[in-house]
């Protein structure tokens, strides 16, 4: 059995050993940045001091685990962690899907190729200047959406310190700076579906909207769920770069989130330990949540990761 | 290797040891006749490492016969990063030191009693005059600096002087609008009142901004007209000591009082509404647009705005004032200068020249090494003026500031040094000097400063599991009743509750113990 497995492994080396020669830096990449490291995984559950080294430092079994599950705050930023991606999700999900449908229904060349570049160009700006862009649009003095709101005889807010406002803002900001951009996988997608079914469907009659929902939809759905999968394997994860530049203590209520708190506790405090723990709790729930959305969409709808 | 490690700095104390004292002679600083290389780990401020290159540090290896080598790279922005990097590799340099984020006096005592440096007090006590004449003089810092387990583990810089920083307010707009300086809290209140309603800078609108301030510290300082603190140090929501006990000043009734009178002042407009966004260039912007009326910033550089925008914003006067008297009708300043800076140096375990390094550290604290690492190179930067250094009119008159120009030679650096205040006070301009003196004049200003106590393992260990939790609640608390979005009275009783679930009283405890053990119950 292992030997005919071999085998048969041998022969393809041979016959396709350029698609495995082209693999190869890939898997050399996952072998050093991503497997060895893991070793290093089991300060989470040691008393961990540089100097003494991973090796050198005591175990303390789950004692991490129990200071984190004990810790309020990390409870609130996990609660907060889940509720900003799970609303992330529902808003920010579906917009790169309009966006590419968009797209392929503009007529003018020229007038996608504009609005394309336009709505990817945000992508390529560092998180400092966007969340520096949107402190100023929304200072209550100066800011352009307070001018806007006190000139229609509204009140001023001042969005940044209150924690209501804070997922509204990070997820709005998120959307306008990453939907363009995530819009390509969809775009390349709908480029793949064949031109046959729309002729076919304008044979016989079908509207611009019909084929849009009847065709471009259901060949696109495949991708759409991968996507979806891979955005939920990433639902306990927030990255801290962004949160950090726009939160305040005043919103740590609705902001403060995982990677934050590891950014304060561990890397600050240097409690490199009790950050791994963290780390590696929000891991297993993710892994946990890739799964379940992947046995879902097995059953449902056939398409899955693996 | 925790054993190899123990062993060999147990050797190599056993070698000093069996050497004898050793006494330095005064006219002399040659450490050795033949010049000794060693290695040195030092980033500092998260873009210096230490070099010979510098013209100071030349001068003292000339002077001492010892050549400190760099082995920090610079190709870290981080000197956190750097000094934790070198810890992991376990590869340790002779010398480690720099000033890093978040200091790194606790790293020098934790990672010292797990064996990486040596203790410094018998090599001190046989080796090094200076330095222990110094610690004889000023025991508070020993005690500072000192592990749990008593030993000495590091060399700090040591800052000099008293007042660091002060109120500031618009004297012009004071006269302007027939106003005098307010003396007290009522005064205070309708001086800002008149600030925010009667247009001190004229341009019909009502656009000044009363009360502002640049870092997070100052932005609720305001607090102690209700002789509520801060702070217990220049540490943004340090702990403090109140009759001998380990407080957090965010826990007291007077805190209670005064963060709700703050959260009023900001509501009727009297401090700067993005008090908490505006960020670090905030005096730039309220000075130089004339509309910022009064702020607590440092003495030194605050200072300098009047001089430097008197064109811009013609008559402008920003000038220290006497902290206002309290509703309790006593004064004091909150802030006071940092005895002891958690940056210096310290010998590691792997150091085959121990005593040679105790004595390149006692050097800097000798005369002449004191003023090589203040004033620089004599006849270049300063010259000696009716026996006291005093730097040249070149140093004085050049458009950069006295001390990048010195950080460039390698003065003023945060190696284990005495900063001597004289340096400092030679350019500083009239106006600070001034405030300066009226601060010195006032009796009994300054308030006790939380010097820091050095936990064991164990106390570090229940300090680490509740305290990032408990800053970061009582973070958010405070800028959740300032900025009004919940009433003081009605959460008070909620949040000390919170605090006590936080683990408030298990922080406490630890630190008072640590605190005892330290400074000595009293």
């Amino acid at each position: 059995m292992i030997a005919g497995y071999f085998k048969r492994l041998g022969e393809d080396l041979r016959k396709d050993w350029q698609l495995y020669l082209l693999i190869l830096p890939m898997l050399l990449w996952f072998m050093l940045f991503l497997y060895k490291p893991m070793e290093g995984l089991q300060i989470a559950f040691k008393d961990f001091s540089p100097f003494r080294g991973i090796a050198g430092s005591p175990w303390v079994g789950l004692e991490n685990f129990r200071t984190l599950l004990g810790d309020q705050i990390f409870i609130r930023a996990f609660l907060n962690t889940i509720t900003i991606s799970g609303l992330g999700l529902i808003f920010a999900f579906p917009v790169p899907i309009v966006l590419a449908i968009m797209f392929n229904e503009l007529q003018s060349e020229l007038g996608r190729r504009f609005s394309q570049t336009i709505v990817y160009l945000p992508h390529f700006i560092s998180v400092v200047i966007v969340a520096g862009i949107v402190i100023n649009l929304l200072s209550p003095t100066t800011g352009v959406v307070n001018l806007i709101l006190s000139s229609l005889g509204l009140e001023r807010v001042y969005f940044l310190t209150q924690p209501e406002w804070f997922r509204t803002v990070f997820i709005g900001s998120n959307i306008w700076k990453e939907a363009g951009f995530e819009s390509i996988v969809y775009l390349a997608a709908i480029a793949g579906i064949s031109p046959t079914l729309y002729e076919s469907a304008r044979v016989d009659g079908a509207s611009r909207w019909q084929m849009m929902w009847r065709i471009t939809l259901p060949c696109i759905l495949p991708t759409i769920i991968i996507m979806l999968i891979i955005r939920i394997g990433n639902l306990v994860e927030v990255g801290f770069e962004y949160i950090i530049l726009l939160y305040q203590p005043a919103t740590y209520r609705t902001a403060d989130v995982v990677s934050t708190y590891v950014y304060r506790t561990g890397l600050q405090g240097t409690q490199y330990d009790l950050a791994t723990a963290a780390g590696l709790f929000n891991a297993v729930i993710a892994f946990a949540l890739v799964f379940a959305a992947n046995r879902i969409s097995r059953k449902v709808s056939t398409t899955s990761l693996w | 290797m925790r054993y190899i490690r123990d062993t060999l700095a147990l050797l190599a104390t056993c070698a000093l040891l069996q050497s004898g004292p050793v006494y330095a002679q005064d006219a002399s600083t040659k450490i050795t006749d033949d010049p000794l290389e060693l290695t040195i780990h030092f980033h500092f401020r998260d873009k210096y490492v230490y070099t010979e290159d510098w013209p100071v540090e030349k001068k003292a290896a000339e002077w001492t016969g010892i050549h400190v080598k760099n082995v920090a790279s610079l190709a870290t922005s981080s000197s956190r990063d750097a000094f934790n990097l070198l810890m992991a590799s376990g590869n340790l340099p002779d010398i480690v030191g720099g000033d890093v984020t978040g200091g790194l006096k606790d790293d020098f005592i934790r990672y010292g009693m797990e064996g990486a440096f040596m203790p410094l007090d018998d090599l001190i006590e046989q080796n090094a005059p200076n330095l222990r004449k110094f610690f004889d003089e000023h025991p508070i810092v020993r005690q500072a600096i000192s592990a749990p387990d008593g030993h000495i583990y590091f060399i700090p810089y040591v800052p000099e002087g008293e007042f660091s920083r002060a109120w500031f307010i618009r004297r012009d707009w004071l006269d302007k609008l027939g106003l005098k300086v307010p003396e007290n809290v009522d005064e205070l209140y309708t001086v800002l009142k008149a600030f925010r309603e009667k247009d001190p800078n004229g341009n019909g609108k009502k656009d000044e901004v009363p009360y502002f301030a640049r870092e997070p510290i100052e932005a609720v300082r305001l607090i102690n007209m209700w002789d509520a603190r801060v702070s217990g140090s220049e540490r943004y929501g340090d702990f403090m000591i109140e009759d001998g006990n380990v407080v957090h000043p965010w826990t007291t009734p007077n805190y209670r009082t005064g963060i709700s009178k703050v959260a009023q002042w900001f509501k009727e407009g009297l401090i700067d509404t993005e008090v908490f966004t505006r960020g670090a260039r905030v005096r730039e912007y309220m000075l130089g647009n004339n509309i910022g009326g009064m702020t607590h910033d440092w003495f030194a550089s605050t200072s300098n705005y009047t001089d430097a925008l008197k064109d811009s914003v013609p008559g402008i006067d920003f000038a220290p004032m006497l902290p206002p008297k309290t509703v309790s009708g006593k004064r004091f300043e909150d802030s006071r200068r940092a005895t002891v800076q958690p940056a210096g140096w310290a010998i590691s375990y792997s150091n085959q020249h121990p005593v040679e390094t105790i004595k390149y550290f006692d050097f800097w604290f000798s005369e002449k090494g004191r003023i090589l690492s203040n004033w620089g190179i004599e006849g270049e930067t300063y010259d000696m003026v009716d026996g006291k250094p005093v730097y040249t009119q070149t140093v004085l008159h050049n458009s950069k500031p006295v001390n990048a120009q010195m950080w460039e030679i390698g003065a003023g650096v945060p190696r284990g040094y005495w900063a001597a205040y004289a340096s400092e006070e030679q350019w500083t301009n009239k106006m600070a000097l001034d405030g300066i003196a009226m601060y010195e004049k006032e009796p009994d200003l300054l308030q006790p400063e939380f010097t820091g106590v050095s936990m064991n393992s164990d106390e570090r260990a229940v300090y680490d599991k509740y305290w990032p939790s408990l800053l970061t609640y009582m973070m958010e608390m405070q800028q959740t009743w300032v900025l009004g979005a919940q009433d003081v009275d009605a959460s008070w009783d909620g949040y000390v509750a919170r605090l006590d679930q936080l683990g408030y009283a298990k922080v406490t405890e630890v630190m008072q113990a640590a605190y005892d053990r330290q400074y000595g119950k009293n």
